[in-house]
Protein backbone atom coordinates (compact mmCIF):
# COMPACT_ATOMS: atom_id res chain seq x y z
CA UNK A 1 0.00 0.00 0.00
CA UNK A 2 1.17 3.44 -0.82
CA UNK A 3 1.37 6.27 2.18
CA UNK A 4 -1.02 8.04 3.24
CA UNK A 5 0.21 11.28 3.10
CA UNK A 6 3.00 12.01 0.18
CA UNK A 7 4.11 15.92 -0.04
CA UNK A 8 6.58 17.02 -2.83
CA UNK A 9 8.40 20.21 -2.77
CA UNK A 10 5.39 21.90 -0.95
CA UNK A 11 6.16 25.93 -0.93
CA UNK A 12 3.43 28.46 0.17
CA UNK A 13 4.77 32.42 0.00
CA UNK A 14 3.80 35.23 1.74
CA UNK A 15 4.58 38.35 0.23
CA UNK A 16 8.43 38.15 -0.10
CA UNK A 17 8.33 35.24 2.52
CA UNK A 18 8.35 31.58 1.87
CA UNK A 19 6.82 30.15 5.33
CA UNK A 20 6.95 26.84 3.89
CA UNK A 21 9.47 25.78 1.10
CA UNK A 22 10.73 22.86 -0.69
CA UNK A 23 9.33 20.33 2.25
CA UNK A 24 8.98 16.90 0.75
CA UNK A 25 7.97 13.81 3.22
CA UNK A 26 5.53 11.27 3.21
CA UNK A 27 3.42 9.67 6.04
CA UNK A 28 3.31 5.82 6.42
CA UNK A 29 -0.36 4.47 7.78
CA UNK A 30 -0.36 3.94 11.34
CA UNK A 31 2.97 6.29 12.02
CA UNK A 32 2.74 8.69 14.99
CA UNK A 33 4.73 11.44 13.78
CA UNK A 34 6.10 14.48 15.72
CA UNK A 35 6.46 18.16 14.14
CA UNK A 36 8.70 20.19 16.13
CA UNK A 37 10.45 23.46 15.24
CA UNK A 38 10.90 27.01 16.57
CA UNK A 39 8.12 29.72 16.73
CA UNK A 40 7.61 30.89 12.88
CA UNK A 41 9.05 27.81 11.24
CA UNK A 42 6.20 27.10 9.43
CA UNK A 43 4.34 24.14 11.18
CA UNK A 44 0.97 26.02 11.51
CA UNK A 45 1.69 27.23 7.93
CA UNK A 46 2.28 23.26 6.81
CA UNK A 47 -0.79 22.50 9.12
CA UNK A 48 -2.91 24.52 7.21
CA UNK A 49 -1.33 23.73 3.24
CA UNK A 50 -1.94 19.96 4.57
CA UNK A 51 -5.26 20.55 5.67
CA UNK A 52 -7.04 23.02 2.74
CA UNK A 53 -7.02 26.07 4.76
CA UNK A 54 -4.02 27.94 2.46
CA UNK A 55 -3.80 27.19 -0.94
CA UNK A 56 0.33 26.25 -1.65
CA UNK A 57 2.32 28.58 -4.09
CA UNK A 58 3.64 25.38 -5.58
CA UNK A 59 4.14 21.51 -5.49
CA UNK A 60 1.76 18.93 -4.78
CA UNK A 61 0.25 17.15 -1.93
CA UNK A 62 -1.60 13.59 -2.23
CA UNK A 63 -3.48 12.05 0.64
CA UNK A 64 -4.58 8.05 0.65
CA UNK A 65 -3.66 7.76 -3.21
CA UNK A 66 -5.65 11.09 -4.37
CA UNK A 67 -3.51 13.97 -5.67
CA UNK A 68 -5.77 16.43 -3.57
CA UNK A 69 -3.55 20.00 -4.01
CA UNK A 70 -5.20 23.44 -3.92
CA UNK A 71 -8.26 21.30 -2.15
CA UNK A 72 -10.16 23.50 -0.05
CA UNK A 73 -10.80 22.42 4.41
CA UNK A 74 -13.98 20.85 3.99
CA UNK A 75 -13.34 18.56 1.02
CA UNK A 76 -10.01 17.27 3.28
CA UNK A 77 -12.53 17.20 5.90
CA UNK A 78 -14.78 14.79 3.78
CA UNK A 79 -12.02 12.29 2.68
CA UNK A 80 -10.97 11.65 6.43
CA UNK A 81 -7.95 14.28 7.24
CA UNK A 82 -8.95 15.69 10.69
CA UNK A 83 -7.23 18.81 12.70
CA UNK A 84 -7.31 20.71 15.88
CA UNK A 85 -6.23 24.77 15.90
CA UNK A 86 -3.79 25.89 18.20
CA UNK A 87 -6.14 28.38 19.73
CA UNK A 88 -9.22 26.63 20.01
CA UNK A 89 -12.43 27.47 17.77
CA UNK A 90 -15.34 26.02 19.57
CA UNK A 91 -18.87 26.75 18.25
CA UNK A 92 -19.60 29.58 21.24
CA UNK A 93 -23.23 29.30 21.21
CA UNK A 94 -23.52 25.45 21.25
CA UNK A 95 -22.68 22.85 23.84
CA UNK A 96 -19.82 20.77 24.17
CA UNK A 97 -21.97 18.02 22.98
CA UNK A 98 -23.46 19.73 19.94
CA UNK A 99 -19.59 21.05 18.77
CA UNK A 100 -18.89 17.28 18.70
CA UNK A 101 -21.96 16.36 16.93
CA UNK A 102 -21.09 18.79 14.07
CA UNK A 103 -17.74 16.92 13.23
CA UNK A 104 -19.88 13.27 13.64
CA UNK A 105 -22.30 14.53 11.23
CA UNK A 106 -19.45 13.80 8.32
CA UNK A 107 -20.56 9.93 9.28
CA UNK A 108 -23.49 9.75 10.85
CA UNK A 109 -26.45 11.54 9.40
CA UNK A 110 -29.43 11.67 11.98
CA UNK A 111 -29.28 13.89 14.82
CA UNK A 112 -29.45 11.16 17.14
CA UNK A 113 -26.50 9.22 15.73
CA UNK A 114 -24.53 12.02 15.73
CA UNK A 115 -25.64 12.81 19.58
CA UNK A 116 -24.81 9.00 20.67
CA UNK A 117 -21.32 9.22 18.91
CA UNK A 118 -20.34 12.33 20.43
CA UNK A 119 -20.92 11.24 23.50
CA UNK A 120 -18.99 8.02 22.75
CA UNK A 121 -15.29 10.74 21.99
CA UNK A 122 -16.67 13.04 25.06
CA UNK A 123 -16.20 9.76 27.35
CA UNK A 124 -12.99 8.95 26.03
CA UNK A 125 -11.34 12.31 26.10
CA UNK A 126 -13.11 12.40 29.75
CA UNK A 127 -15.60 15.34 28.57
CA UNK A 128 -18.81 13.73 29.65
CA UNK A 129 -19.47 15.69 32.77
CA UNK A 130 -19.77 19.10 30.54
CA UNK A 131 -21.56 17.54 28.03
CA UNK A 132 -24.42 19.93 28.12
CA UNK A 133 -22.33 22.70 29.50
CA UNK A 134 -22.37 25.90 27.03
CA UNK A 135 -18.38 25.81 25.89
CA UNK A 136 -18.20 29.68 26.94
CA UNK A 137 -17.72 27.85 30.39
CA UNK A 138 -14.66 25.74 30.10
CA UNK A 139 -11.18 26.37 30.83
CA UNK A 140 -8.48 26.05 28.45
CA UNK A 141 -7.43 22.52 29.22
CA UNK A 142 -10.78 21.31 28.21
CA UNK A 143 -11.47 23.63 25.44
CA UNK A 144 -7.90 21.71 24.13
CA UNK A 145 -10.00 18.37 24.94
CA UNK A 146 -12.70 19.55 23.12
CA UNK A 147 -10.65 20.16 20.13
CA UNK A 148 -9.23 16.63 20.41
CA UNK A 149 -12.75 15.12 20.71
CA UNK A 150 -13.90 17.23 17.69
CA UNK A 151 -11.27 16.36 15.50
CA UNK A 152 -11.35 11.98 16.30
CA UNK A 153 -15.08 12.46 15.69
CA UNK A 154 -14.85 12.86 11.99
CA UNK A 155 -13.25 9.38 12.33
CA UNK A 156 -10.46 10.31 10.38
CA UNK A 157 -7.48 8.41 8.47
CA UNK A 158 -5.25 11.41 9.43
CA UNK A 159 -5.07 13.50 12.36
CA UNK A 160 -3.23 16.88 12.72
CA UNK A 161 -2.82 17.85 16.51
CA UNK A 162 -1.70 21.24 16.62
CA UNK A 163 -0.35 22.28 20.47
CA UNK A 164 -3.10 20.29 22.20
CA UNK A 165 -1.23 20.47 25.34
CA UNK A 166 -0.62 23.58 25.84
CA UNK A 167 -2.06 25.20 28.86
CA UNK A 168 -2.09 21.50 30.66
CA UNK A 169 -1.72 20.53 33.96
CA UNK A 170 1.30 17.59 34.22
CA UNK A 171 -0.87 15.42 35.26
CA UNK A 172 -3.15 15.86 32.28
CA UNK A 173 -0.28 16.13 30.38
CA UNK A 174 0.32 12.43 30.61
CA UNK A 175 -3.08 11.05 30.30
CA UNK A 176 -3.50 12.90 26.90
CA UNK A 177 0.00 11.56 26.04
CA UNK A 178 -1.00 8.17 26.36
CA UNK A 179 -4.63 8.29 25.10
CA UNK A 180 -2.53 9.99 21.62
CA UNK A 181 -0.25 6.96 21.56
CA UNK A 182 -3.35 4.74 21.38
CA UNK A 183 -4.44 6.27 18.38
CA UNK A 184 -2.24 4.97 15.61
CA UNK A 185 -3.73 1.24 16.83
CA UNK A 186 -7.01 2.27 16.14
CA UNK A 187 -6.20 3.21 12.25
CA UNK A 188 -5.98 6.73 13.00
CA UNK A 189 -2.62 8.24 11.70
CA UNK A 190 -1.39 11.19 14.03
CA UNK A 191 1.09 14.36 12.69
CA UNK A 192 1.61 16.01 16.06
CA UNK A 193 2.84 19.45 16.55
CA UNK A 194 4.24 20.23 20.46
CA UNK A 195 5.88 21.85 22.76
CA UNK A 196 6.44 19.55 25.36
CA UNK A 197 9.04 17.77 23.73
CA UNK A 198 8.97 14.74 26.08
CA UNK A 199 5.90 13.71 25.22
CA UNK A 200 6.85 13.86 21.75
CA UNK A 201 9.90 12.18 21.97
CA UNK A 202 8.58 9.36 24.05
CA UNK A 203 5.77 8.55 21.84
CA UNK A 204 6.68 9.47 18.78
CA UNK A 205 7.72 6.97 15.63
CA UNK A 206 9.30 8.94 14.17
CA UNK A 207 9.73 13.42 14.38
CA UNK A 208 10.53 16.09 11.65
CA UNK A 209 12.05 19.55 12.98
CA UNK A 210 10.97 22.45 10.68
CA UNK A 211 13.06 25.42 10.74
CA UNK A 212 12.61 28.70 8.91
CA UNK A 213 9.81 26.73 6.64
CA UNK A 214 12.62 24.09 5.82
CA UNK A 215 12.71 20.25 7.19
CA UNK A 216 16.42 20.01 8.75
CA UNK A 217 15.60 16.63 10.12
CA UNK A 218 13.19 13.59 9.43
CA UNK A 219 14.18 10.81 11.61
CA UNK A 220 13.44 8.70 14.81
CA UNK A 221 13.30 10.35 18.01
CA UNK A 222 16.61 9.46 19.65
CA UNK A 223 18.80 10.76 16.13
CA UNK A 224 16.64 14.10 15.95
CA UNK A 225 17.42 14.76 19.45
CA UNK A 226 21.78 14.31 18.73
CA UNK A 227 21.20 15.82 15.33
CA UNK A 228 24.05 19.13 15.55
CA UNK A 229 21.36 21.11 13.02
CA UNK A 230 18.48 20.72 15.01
CA UNK A 231 20.29 20.98 18.80
CA UNK A 232 21.15 24.62 17.16
CA UNK A 233 17.78 25.56 15.92
CA UNK A 234 15.44 24.54 18.61
CA UNK A 235 16.86 22.43 21.66
CA UNK A 236 19.98 25.15 22.43
CA UNK A 237 21.17 21.70 23.90
CA UNK A 238 21.26 18.29 23.74
CA UNK A 239 17.55 16.64 24.70
CA UNK A 240 17.92 14.04 27.71
CA UNK A 241 15.80 11.17 26.93
CA UNK A 242 15.56 9.49 30.25
CA UNK B 1 -28.29 11.64 27.76
CA UNK B 2 -30.32 13.20 30.43
CA UNK B 3 -31.85 16.53 28.43
CA UNK B 4 -32.90 18.34 31.93
CA UNK B 5 -36.68 17.06 32.14
CA UNK B 6 -38.76 19.85 33.95
CA UNK B 7 -37.22 22.70 32.67
CA UNK B 8 -39.27 25.29 31.87
CA UNK B 9 -37.91 27.73 28.49
CA UNK B 10 -39.33 29.39 25.95
CA UNK B 11 -36.72 27.55 23.91
CA UNK B 12 -36.95 24.15 24.28
CA UNK B 13 -34.54 21.16 23.36
CA UNK B 14 -34.51 21.84 19.52
CA UNK B 15 -36.61 20.32 17.54
CA UNK B 16 -39.20 19.84 20.23
CA UNK B 17 -42.21 21.94 20.86
CA UNK B 18 -42.83 23.28 24.20
CA UNK B 19 -46.34 24.27 26.00
CA UNK B 20 -45.86 27.82 25.34
CA UNK B 21 -46.06 27.68 21.61
CA UNK B 22 -49.15 25.49 21.49
CA UNK B 23 -50.46 28.17 23.84
CA UNK B 24 -49.47 30.41 21.33
CA UNK B 25 -51.07 28.91 18.27
CA UNK B 26 -53.92 28.07 20.11
CA UNK B 27 -54.72 31.71 20.42
CA UNK B 28 -53.71 32.55 17.52
CA UNK B 29 -56.65 30.58 15.81
CA UNK B 30 -58.85 32.26 18.26
CA UNK B 31 -57.90 35.97 17.21
CA UNK B 32 -58.36 34.89 13.50
CA UNK B 33 -61.82 33.66 14.10
CA UNK B 34 -63.25 36.16 16.90
CA UNK B 35 -65.61 38.87 15.98
CA UNK B 36 -62.92 41.88 16.87
CA UNK B 37 -63.40 45.59 15.55
CA UNK B 38 -61.82 46.23 12.64
CA UNK B 39 -59.03 48.15 13.22
CA UNK B 40 -57.79 45.67 15.62
CA UNK B 41 -58.06 43.25 13.09
CA UNK B 42 -55.96 45.09 10.87
CA UNK B 43 -53.34 45.44 13.74
CA UNK B 44 -53.51 41.47 13.93
CA UNK B 45 -52.51 40.87 10.50
CA UNK B 46 -49.48 43.41 10.31
CA UNK B 47 -48.25 41.09 13.49
CA UNK B 48 -48.88 37.85 12.10
CA UNK B 49 -46.94 39.25 8.89
CA UNK B 50 -44.24 40.89 10.20
CA UNK B 51 -43.61 37.70 12.62
CA UNK B 52 -43.79 35.81 9.67
CA UNK B 53 -40.97 38.24 7.81
CA UNK B 54 -39.22 38.56 11.16
CA UNK B 55 -38.29 34.53 11.65
CA UNK B 56 -37.70 34.24 7.95
CA UNK B 57 -34.76 36.93 8.58
CA UNK B 58 -33.67 34.89 11.56
CA UNK B 59 -33.06 32.01 9.35
CA UNK B 60 -30.31 34.05 7.51
CA UNK B 61 -29.54 36.59 10.15
CA UNK B 62 -29.89 34.72 13.74
CA UNK B 63 -29.19 31.47 12.67
CA UNK B 64 -26.45 31.50 10.09
CA UNK B 65 -24.98 34.72 11.41
CA UNK B 66 -25.79 37.15 7.93
CA UNK B 67 -27.15 40.19 9.45
CA UNK B 68 -28.72 41.91 7.04
CA UNK B 69 -29.93 45.25 6.50
CA UNK B 70 -31.42 44.54 2.96
CA UNK B 71 -33.79 42.19 3.39
CA UNK B 72 -36.66 44.82 1.84
CA UNK B 73 -35.06 44.00 -1.28
CA UNK B 74 -36.35 40.12 -1.35
CA UNK B 75 -39.76 41.77 0.18
CA UNK B 76 -40.15 44.04 -2.59
CA UNK B 77 -39.30 41.81 -5.13
CA UNK B 78 -41.87 39.25 -3.82
CA UNK B 79 -44.22 41.96 -3.53
CA UNK B 80 -43.44 43.50 -7.31
CA UNK B 81 -43.29 40.03 -8.89
CA UNK B 82 -46.85 38.71 -7.77
CA UNK B 83 -48.45 42.51 -8.25
CA UNK B 84 -46.69 42.95 -11.90
CA UNK B 85 -47.96 39.00 -12.63
CA UNK B 86 -51.47 40.13 -11.69
CA UNK B 87 -51.74 43.64 -12.98
CA UNK B 88 -50.09 43.35 -16.36
CA UNK B 89 -50.41 39.69 -16.91
CA UNK B 90 -53.46 38.43 -15.23
CA UNK B 91 -51.47 35.68 -13.18
CA UNK B 92 -53.56 34.86 -9.96
CA UNK B 93 -50.94 35.92 -6.98
CA UNK B 94 -52.05 32.03 -5.64
CA UNK B 95 -49.65 31.27 -8.30
CA UNK B 96 -47.60 34.64 -7.92
CA UNK B 97 -46.74 34.77 -4.53
CA UNK B 98 -44.26 31.53 -5.35
CA UNK B 99 -42.82 33.15 -8.19
CA UNK B 100 -42.33 36.03 -6.24
CA UNK B 101 -40.73 33.74 -3.49
CA UNK B 102 -38.12 32.21 -6.19
CA UNK B 103 -37.26 35.35 -7.69
CA UNK B 104 -36.13 36.38 -4.35
CA UNK B 105 -34.25 33.09 -3.46
CA UNK B 106 -32.51 33.84 -6.87
CA UNK B 107 -31.31 37.41 -5.76
CA UNK B 108 -30.60 35.57 -2.34
CA UNK B 109 -28.07 33.30 -3.68
CA UNK B 110 -26.73 35.94 -6.22
CA UNK B 111 -26.20 38.40 -2.94
CA UNK B 112 -24.53 35.08 -1.20
CA UNK B 113 -21.65 34.18 -3.63
CA UNK B 114 -20.73 38.37 -4.47
CA UNK B 115 -20.52 38.77 -1.00
CA UNK B 116 -18.86 35.79 0.15
CA UNK B 117 -15.96 37.32 1.59
CA UNK B 118 -17.56 39.88 3.23
CA UNK B 119 -17.62 39.78 6.85
CA UNK B 120 -19.57 41.24 9.95
CA UNK B 121 -20.13 44.99 9.18
CA UNK B 122 -18.90 44.42 5.77
CA UNK B 123 -21.71 41.95 5.08
CA UNK B 124 -24.59 44.58 6.81
CA UNK B 125 -23.09 47.85 4.52
CA UNK B 126 -23.09 45.26 1.15
CA UNK B 127 -26.77 44.34 1.81
CA UNK B 128 -27.81 47.10 2.39
CA UNK B 129 -26.55 48.67 -0.80
CA UNK B 130 -28.13 46.31 -2.94
CA UNK B 131 -31.55 46.99 -1.38
CA UNK B 132 -30.89 50.33 -3.05
CA UNK B 133 -29.96 49.11 -5.67
CA UNK B 134 -32.92 47.14 -6.21
CA UNK B 135 -34.88 50.20 -4.46
CA UNK B 136 -33.63 52.90 -7.36
CA UNK B 137 -34.18 50.13 -9.88
CA UNK B 138 -37.80 49.89 -9.09
CA UNK B 139 -37.72 54.06 -9.37
CA UNK B 140 -36.35 54.16 -12.54
CA UNK B 141 -37.99 51.16 -14.66
CA UNK B 142 -41.60 52.21 -14.88
CA UNK B 143 -42.71 50.96 -17.48
CA UNK B 144 -42.27 47.40 -15.23
CA UNK B 145 -42.84 48.60 -12.02
CA UNK B 146 -45.06 52.05 -12.27
CA UNK B 147 -42.09 53.92 -11.04
CA UNK B 148 -42.73 56.20 -7.95
CA UNK B 149 -46.54 56.47 -8.73
CA UNK B 150 -46.50 52.44 -7.95
CA UNK B 151 -48.66 49.95 -9.00
CA UNK B 152 -52.63 49.35 -7.74
CA UNK B 153 -54.72 45.88 -7.47
CA UNK B 154 -58.29 46.14 -8.38
CA UNK B 155 -59.58 46.50 -4.44
CA UNK B 156 -63.05 44.12 -5.39
CA UNK B 157 -63.35 41.14 -3.91
CA UNK B 158 -62.39 38.17 -5.85
CA UNK B 159 -60.84 35.04 -4.58
CA UNK B 160 -58.82 34.11 -7.37
CA UNK B 161 -57.00 37.65 -7.44
CA UNK B 162 -56.18 36.77 -3.50
CA UNK B 163 -58.87 40.04 -2.32
CA UNK B 164 -60.99 39.59 0.03
CA UNK B 165 -63.73 41.94 1.94
CA UNK B 166 -63.30 40.08 5.03
CA UNK B 167 -60.04 40.83 7.15
CA UNK B 168 -60.49 37.03 8.73
CA UNK B 169 -59.54 35.86 5.23
CA UNK B 170 -56.46 37.97 5.73
CA UNK B 171 -55.88 36.98 9.25
CA UNK B 172 -55.96 33.30 7.98
CA UNK B 173 -53.77 33.99 5.47
CA UNK B 174 -51.16 36.04 7.31
CA UNK B 175 -51.33 33.75 10.24
CA UNK B 176 -50.78 30.64 7.52
CA UNK B 177 -47.59 32.23 6.25
CA UNK B 178 -45.86 32.97 9.44
CA UNK B 179 -46.54 28.78 10.46
CA UNK B 180 -45.25 28.45 7.20
CA UNK B 181 -42.44 30.46 8.37
CA UNK B 182 -42.17 29.33 12.17
CA UNK B 183 -42.68 25.18 11.04
CA UNK B 184 -39.37 25.68 8.21
CA UNK B 185 -37.48 27.01 11.27
CA UNK B 186 -38.26 24.31 13.84
CA UNK B 187 -37.41 21.57 11.17
CA UNK B 188 -34.08 23.46 10.74
CA UNK B 189 -33.78 23.69 14.55
CA UNK B 190 -33.87 20.39 14.81
CA UNK B 191 -31.43 19.22 11.96
CA UNK B 192 -28.18 18.61 10.86
CA UNK B 193 -28.38 21.87 8.12
CA UNK B 194 -29.72 23.68 11.57
CA UNK B 195 -26.65 22.69 13.27
CA UNK B 196 -24.63 23.84 9.77
CA UNK B 197 -25.96 26.82 9.87
CA UNK B 198 -25.06 27.12 13.68
CA UNK B 199 -21.27 26.27 13.34
CA UNK B 200 -20.93 28.46 9.96
CA UNK B 201 -22.36 31.68 12.11
CA UNK B 202 -19.64 30.55 15.10
CA UNK B 203 -16.64 29.49 13.24
CA UNK B 204 -16.54 29.62 9.82
CA UNK B 205 -12.58 27.76 10.37
CA UNK B 206 -13.87 24.72 12.54
CA UNK B 207 -17.17 24.50 10.06
CA UNK B 208 -14.87 23.63 7.16
CA UNK B 209 -12.35 21.60 9.10
CA UNK B 210 -15.93 19.69 10.32
CA UNK B 211 -16.54 18.68 6.53
CA UNK B 212 -19.21 21.75 6.73
CA UNK B 213 -18.55 23.67 3.11
CA UNK B 214 -20.03 27.32 4.61
CA UNK B 215 -20.06 29.20 1.16
CA UNK B 216 -23.05 26.33 0.48
CA UNK B 217 -24.74 27.06 3.78
CA UNK B 218 -24.23 30.31 3.78
CA UNK B 219 -26.25 30.39 0.26
CA UNK B 220 -28.66 28.19 1.10
CA UNK B 221 -29.86 29.98 4.50
CA UNK B 222 -30.04 33.22 2.30
CA UNK B 223 -31.98 31.34 -0.30
CA UNK B 224 -34.43 30.35 2.08
CA UNK B 225 -34.47 33.26 4.17
CA UNK B 226 -34.85 35.50 1.05
CA UNK B 227 -37.61 33.33 -1.04
CA UNK B 228 -39.82 33.28 2.49
CA UNK B 229 -39.51 37.12 2.57
CA UNK B 230 -40.29 37.87 -0.67
CA UNK B 231 -43.85 35.61 0.06
CA UNK B 232 -44.46 37.80 2.44
CA UNK B 233 -43.93 40.62 -0.01
CA UNK B 234 -46.55 39.33 -1.80
CA UNK B 235 -48.94 38.90 0.81
CA UNK B 236 -48.42 42.71 2.24
CA UNK B 237 -49.14 44.07 -1.35
CA UNK B 238 -52.46 41.42 -1.90
CA UNK B 239 -53.50 43.38 1.57
CA UNK B 240 -52.19 47.12 0.95
CA UNK B 241 -53.74 46.74 -2.31
CA UNK B 242 -51.28 48.92 -3.34
CA UNK B 243 -47.26 49.23 -3.42
CA UNK B 244 -44.35 51.61 -4.45
CA UNK B 245 -40.89 51.71 -4.23
CA UNK B 246 -40.58 53.54 -1.01
CA UNK B 247 -43.22 51.54 0.90
CA UNK B 248 -41.87 48.04 -0.23
CA UNK B 249 -38.10 48.48 -0.15
CA UNK B 250 -37.56 51.19 1.66
CA UNK B 251 -34.40 51.06 4.47
CA UNK B 252 -37.08 51.52 7.35
CA UNK B 253 -38.42 48.35 6.13
CA UNK B 254 -35.04 46.44 6.14
CA UNK B 255 -34.35 48.03 9.71
CA UNK B 256 -38.03 46.58 11.03
CA UNK B 257 -36.73 42.84 9.79
CA UNK B 258 -33.52 42.93 11.61
CA UNK B 259 -35.02 44.21 14.82
CA UNK B 260 -37.78 42.65 15.73
CA UNK B 261 -35.72 39.29 16.18
CA UNK B 262 -32.97 41.12 17.61
CA UNK B 263 -35.85 42.18 20.68
CA UNK B 264 -37.70 39.17 20.69
CA UNK B 265 -34.21 36.75 20.63
CA UNK B 266 -31.59 36.41 17.46
CA UNK B 267 -31.03 32.63 16.94
CA UNK B 268 -33.95 31.22 18.63
CA UNK B 269 -37.38 30.16 17.03
CA UNK B 270 -39.58 32.04 19.11
CA UNK B 271 -37.59 35.24 18.99
CA UNK B 272 -38.96 37.02 16.16
CA UNK B 273 -42.74 35.91 17.20
CA UNK B 274 -42.42 37.20 20.32
CA UNK B 275 -40.58 40.09 19.10
CA UNK B 276 -43.05 41.07 16.35
CA UNK B 277 -46.15 40.63 19.01
CA UNK B 278 -44.74 43.03 21.56
CA UNK B 279 -42.85 45.19 18.86
CA UNK B 280 -45.98 45.59 16.16
CA UNK B 281 -48.75 45.77 17.96
CA UNK B 282 -47.45 48.60 20.43
CA UNK B 283 -46.04 50.59 17.41
CA UNK B 284 -49.77 50.55 15.81
CA UNK B 285 -51.18 51.24 19.08
CA UNK B 286 -48.94 54.55 19.68
CA UNK B 287 -49.01 55.34 16.09
CA UNK B 288 -53.10 56.12 16.03
CA UNK B 289 -53.69 57.09 19.59
CA UNK B 290 -50.59 59.43 19.62
CA UNK B 291 -49.98 59.95 16.16
CA UNK B 292 -52.69 62.36 15.42
CA UNK B 293 -52.34 64.67 18.93
CA UNK B 294 -48.91 65.44 19.07
CA UNK B 295 -46.82 64.55 15.58
CA UNK B 296 -43.84 62.47 16.28
CA UNK B 297 -44.49 61.47 19.99
CA UNK B 298 -45.18 58.00 18.66
CA UNK B 299 -41.77 57.68 16.95
CA UNK B 300 -40.12 59.16 20.22
CA UNK B 301 -41.80 56.49 22.82
CA UNK B 302 -41.28 53.80 20.38
CA UNK B 303 -37.49 54.66 20.13
CA UNK B 304 -37.35 54.94 23.94
CA UNK B 305 -38.56 51.42 24.70
CA UNK B 306 -36.32 49.39 21.64
CA UNK B 307 -33.40 51.50 23.52
CA UNK B 308 -34.35 50.26 26.82
CA UNK B 309 -34.96 47.01 25.08
CA UNK B 310 -31.63 46.62 23.11
CA UNK B 311 -29.81 47.62 26.92
CA UNK B 312 -31.34 45.35 28.93
CA UNK B 313 -32.45 42.55 27.22
CA UNK B 314 -29.61 42.10 25.08
CA UNK B 315 -30.21 38.33 24.84
CA UNK B 316 -33.63 39.67 23.72
CA UNK B 317 -37.13 38.97 25.20
CA UNK B 318 -36.77 35.25 24.95
CA UNK B 319 -33.19 35.06 26.70
CA UNK B 320 -34.65 37.24 29.30
CA UNK B 321 -37.91 35.11 30.15
CA UNK B 322 -35.93 32.14 29.95
CA UNK B 323 -33.09 33.35 32.32
CA UNK B 324 -35.58 34.27 35.19
CA UNK B 325 -37.96 30.67 34.46
CA UNK B 326 -34.47 29.16 34.78
CA UNK B 327 -34.19 31.09 38.08
CA UNK B 328 -37.79 30.90 39.28
CA UNK B 329 -37.42 26.69 39.11
CA UNK B 330 -34.22 26.29 40.57
CA UNK B 331 -30.52 25.80 38.71
CA UNK B 332 -31.10 23.19 36.43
Amino acid sequence: MTALVQVENLGRLFGALWAVNGVSFAVERGELLGLIGPNGAGKSTLYNLLAGALTPTRGEIVFDGQRVTGWKSHQMARIGMARTFQIPKPYRRLSVVENVMLTAFQRRKSVRSARAFAEEILAEVGLSDHALAPVTTLTVGLLKRLEVARALALEPKLVLFDEIMAGLTPSEVGAMTSFVSTLPARGITVIWVEHVLHAIMRTATRVMVLDRGQLIANAAPKAVARDPAVIKAYFGEEMSLA
Amino acid sequence: MTRNPGRISLTPTRGTLSLFEIALLVICIVLVAAPIPQNLQDVIVLTFLWAGLATAWNIAGGYTGLISFGHAAFFGIGAYTSTILLVRMNVTPWAGIWCGGLLAALCGAILAVICARLRGPFFILSTLAAAEVIRIAALNWPSLTGGPEGLAISPSADAMNMVFASKHAYLALTLGYLLLTYVLTKLIDGSRYGYYLFATRDDEDAASAAGVNPLAVRTAALMLSAALSGIGGSLFAQYFLYLDPTSVISPELSFQFALLPAVGGLGTAIGPVLGSFLITPMSELLRSYLGSKVAGLHLAIYSALLIVVVLYFPSGIAGAVSRLLRRGGGKP
